[in-house]
């Protein structure tokens, strides 16, 4: 059993880690690294490349935690450098990180009424499952601004600032990521209401 | 307000919209704009429309924190943050915890104990054969199989296993492998060399050595014994092999060191009971 006098907040931890304790460090990693890993997991959908992002996530925070002066919550602070580790090694393999397209062209976006799926609602409940795999699906431009937005919550001008794109840019990828994801969802549920 | 005209203002409307299933939170909230308003409630295809789209958004948050690392990657993250110097643990720090102690590992510095628990097996075996019960039962002590993580000292072998003046001629001279210095970042190479060397699905000299000293001072014990052998045998091989194909994978290092000690371990036990 852990002994009550060893406990620490995040703020003692981060005040050792300051100082060079593996202890620390390893208390910080343990608070965050679900949360790291999973964020880069939805933005590249590769495990293997998720964790070695994780890492070098960590990794830079660790190195400029002497910087860390608390004007952010740390975990904002760990949150946004995980964004800018992805974002960066998306560039890198010149994969856009959003699409250049600023308007949404009426025509591709009327309701369609798709064949074969009409009668299979979307509606009560969505298979995580399922979820994960249509995000995987997207575009990595779309995939980028829902992730940022839908899944970690950061907010328009938080995103527009990151990934480099306007407002309004970030508010049609992620209307168009969610329409995606809709027909993706869509036709896994008529595939599985064929299937059985 | 036509479909097409939702749609062109549905990105920047719909977070405004509220969560909840259509009609009653529709039917009760004010709008900001009446038009859309009034088009959502009354079209069954744009309300079906704003309904999924919300639902999606309220189910993706769900998915935030929702995996989990692979151990490998704190092991990574420590051994090079030691390796730049970032890690420094003064001597006497009380270690604080925000997890179970049992998560943690013992980490990178313990690897080259498996090398080291090779040769203390081997000097162990040697020492079985042919030193006298009672200079064994004053000599014999337990292995430093588990020196403290921190130790920057190599590790001192059991004391029959250095040159003892009084030890018989017989003895060899073993050269026990010094640890790689606390900051360095420790290479495969070791454990792979140690590995290969290992690497035989027949048990080895020293095994069959110590079983034989087994059958001679506790016959009864032997086949107990012989099966123990057999089952640590197999695990370390099984780790080996994994080794040799993925020479840089932290866990399996540290399996493979664990192995090594119940190896060492299981050797103890039995000179300690056969005496």
């Amino acid at each position: 059993m852990t002994d009550p006098k060893d406990r620490i907040t995040e703020a003692e931890a981060i005040e050792q880690a300051k100082q060079g304790h593996e202890a620390a460090f390893e208390v910080l990693y343990q608070l965050h690294k679900r949360r790291v890993y999973s964020l880069c997991l939805r933005m590249v959908s590769n495990p293997a490349q998720a964790e070695d992002l994780a890492q070098e996530a960590f990794l830079q925070l660790f190195r400029k935690i002497g910087t860390f002066r608390g004007e952010s919550a740390f975990s904002t602070w760990l949150h946004r450098m995980t964004v800018n580790v992805v974002l960066m090694q998306l560039r890198k393999k010149g994969l856009p990180v959003v699409s250049l397209e600023e308007t949404l062209e009426a025509d591709d976006e009327a309701p369609r009424k798709e064949f074969g799926t009409k009668d299979v609602k979307l509606t009560g409940s969505i298979d995580r499952l399922q979820l994960q795999r249509a995000i995987d699906k997207l575009p990595p431009g779309y995939r980028t601004v829902f992730v940022l937005h839908d899944v970690e919550g950061f907010e328009h001008n938080e995103i527009a600032q990151m990934v480099g794109c306007s407002i309004g840019n970030s508010k049609s990828q992620l209307h168009k990521a969610r329409l995606k994801l809709r027909d993706y969802l869509k036709f896994m549920r008529a595939e599985k209401a064929k299937t059985g | 307000m036509t479909c097409s005209e939702v749609q062109r203002v549905l990105p920047e409307l719909l977070d405004d919209v509220p969560e909840g299933a259509f009609p009653t939170a529709f039917a009760d909230y004010a709008f900001a704009d009446d038009a859309f308003a009034d088009h959502v409630k009354s079209c069954p295809v744009c309300s079906d429309l704003v309904s999924d789209l919300k639902l999606i958004a309220s189910e993706a948050r769900q998915l935030a924190a929702s995996d989990e690392p692979a151990p490998r990657v704190w092991v990574q993250i420590a051994a090079q943050l030691r390796h730049e110097g970032i890690i420094h643990e003064p001597e006497q720090v009380r270690r604080p915890v925000l997890v179970p102690s049992g998560a943690r590992r013992s980490g990178w510095s313990t690897w080259w104990l498996a090398p080291i628990a090779a040769c203390l097996v081997v000097a162990g075996a040697y020492v079985i054969s042919h030193k006298p019960a009672q200079q064994m039962a004053m000599q014999n002590q337990p292995a430093a199989v588990t020196a403290p993580p921190a130790a920057a000292t190599a590790v001192t072998p059991s004391p029959n296993v250095s040159a003892t003046p009084s030890a018989k001629s017989t003895l060899p001279k073993t050269v026990v492998p010094h640890p790689p210095a606390q900051k360095s970042v420790p290479s495969p190479e070791g454990v792979e060399s140690a590995a290969k060397a290992d690497i035989d699905p027949e048990p080895s000299a020293d095994d069959r050595q110590f079983l034989s000293v087994v059958s001679t001072r506790a016959p009864s014990l032997r086949a107990t014994y012989e099966s123990q052998l057999q089952t640590v045998n197999a695990d370390i091989r099984e780790v080996q092999l994994y080794l040799a194909r993925n020479p840089s994978d932290a866990d399996a290092r540290q399996e493979l060191m664990d192995a090594y000690q119940k190896k060492a371990l299981l050797y103890q036990i039995a000179l300690d009971r056969i005496q």
